[in-house]
């Protein structure tokens, strides 16, 4: 009875000690698990748009880190689901690191449908994110989070003024188109060119003019586009269309009445 | 003079088990009081942690602690020792939760729920009571046995 009381007793003893340094140990080995994100690329497939975002995983613990998997939802305002992405990496062992990229694909097709939308409109799109992985392959870890990500449309509140004509001959004048947006992109600026074709309302090309564009992030343009049209041919109303090209995006023709 | 001499049985008794018992309920209330005073800025993350709770359970813990040291050299000890193993188990299942532990954290203005499973530290921390249990059983029937024994050694 007695050794078996003292065997009980010196296994609490041991339990109790293992218990202890696991947990202090756990602790010190999850304080020096190291992950960062690196700076995102974006590609073209076929039919996706991928956005590539590297990560760095640095385990210095104790303990081993296995099937980390980190999913990514992105959905629109209208919580559409935009596009569904998982990294995952089997084991990290400790002491070394891991490097590996997270692949967030939109299809092309619906960038396309939506193009003119989110070029012209501000919007949000919500964002839930999910980190699962298992700590020293006996603690189940998770975190998710939902964020909120605005988008600012970089052509926003797009809009032709009152056109005005100046006089150059008899049989021609100057159009003169004022045109203002603001970029409300927090990620790139409007660089590129912008062709302006101006028909009347029969569909006959008036003139056409190309002009630079170059508006930074979160700032306005106000100017003005300039052709030399027949005057034979002047309605008095019709419709602008506009082809832009930048580093970004290509569009066109995004159409506007005049008149 | 007889009164003088019970004293003296009495204070020889006693004196060691107070002295024992009131050490014994201070040293187990120290982490606890460093553990509740570390936890009190952190307190907000674990919404089911309640302190009066936990104070609850390490008064009843040093009562039957500082009992079960009043008591040493009977049954009860023992019986004491299996109600405090009990007690500590019940506490561990409170703390940790269940073992799923689940915290809402906000950060720049994003909230971030956080799940840990930690019932491999639980069941270890529910086996280490279960051990202390068999442990106070086990020397529980050694005691009555022995008792029994002395008793009918001095029959005989």
């Amino acid at each position: 009875m007695r050794y078996a009381v003292r065997a009980l007793g010196w296994a609490t003893k041991i339990l109790w000690i293992l218990i202890l340094v696991f947990s202090v140990t756990s602790v010190y080995s999850a304080m020096n698990v190291k992950i960062r994100f690196g700076e995102p690329h974006v590609f073209l497939s076929k039919e996706f748009a991928v956005i590539s975002i590297p990560l760095f995983i640095n385990n210095t613990g104790f303990y081993d880190l296995s099937e980390l998997n980190i999913t990514a939802d992105v959905m629109d305002c209208n919580e559409s689901l935009l596009s569904t992405s998982i990294a995952f990496v089997p084991l990290i062992p400790r002491g070394s690191s891991v490097e590996t990229t997270h692949n967030v694909s939109i299809s092309l097709d619906y960038i396309t449908s939506m193009a003119q939308t989110y070029l012209f409109n501000d919007t949000i799109f919500n964002v839930n994110m999910s980190v699962k992985l298992n700590f020293a392959h006996a603690i189940p870890f998770q975190v998710s989070t939902n964020m909120t990500v605005p988008w600012g449309a970089p052509l926003y509140n797009f809009s032709i003024g009152q056109i005005s004509y100046n006089y150059l001959n008899l049989t021609h004048q100057e159009l003169i188109i004022p045109i203002s947006f603001e970029n409300h992109s927090p990620y790139f600026g409007v660089e590129g060119t912008m062709q302006v074709e101006t028909y009347n309302d029969d569909d006959e090309l008036l003139g056409f003019s190309e002009s630079d564009l170059n508006v930074p992030s979160h700032s306005s343009y106000d100017g003005q586009v300039k052709m030399t049209v027949d005057l034979s041919k002047i309605t008095g109303s019709g419709e602008v269309r506009f082809y832009f090209e930048t580093s970004v995006f290509s569009i066109g023709p995004v159409v506007m009445p005049y008149g | 003079m007889v009164e003088k001499g019970q004293i003296k049985t009495f204070a020889k008794k006693f004196v060691p088990r107070i002295f024992k018992a009131a050490l014994l309920g201070v040293i187990t209330y120290i982490p606890f009081y460093f553990l509740s005073t570390f936890m009190k800025p952190i307190q907000s993350f674990f919404p089911w942690y309640n302190p009066l709770t936990s104070t609850l359970f390490v008064t009843v813990f040093i009562i039957f602690l500082v009992v079960g040291a009043f008591t040493s050299g009977t049954i009860y000890q023992y019986m004491f020792g299996v109600a405090r193993a009990l007690v500590t188990m019940i506490f561990f299942i409170y703390v940790l939760n269940g073992g799923i532990i689940a915290l809402a954290v906000t950060f720049e203005g994003a909230t971030a729920n956080i799940l840990i499973d930690l019932r491999v530290i639980l069941a270890m921390l529910v086996l280490v009571c279960l051990l202390g249990i068999g442990k106070n059983v086990i020397q529980a029937i050694d005691f009555v046995s022995a008792k029994a024994e002395t008793e009918e050694l001095q029959l005989v």
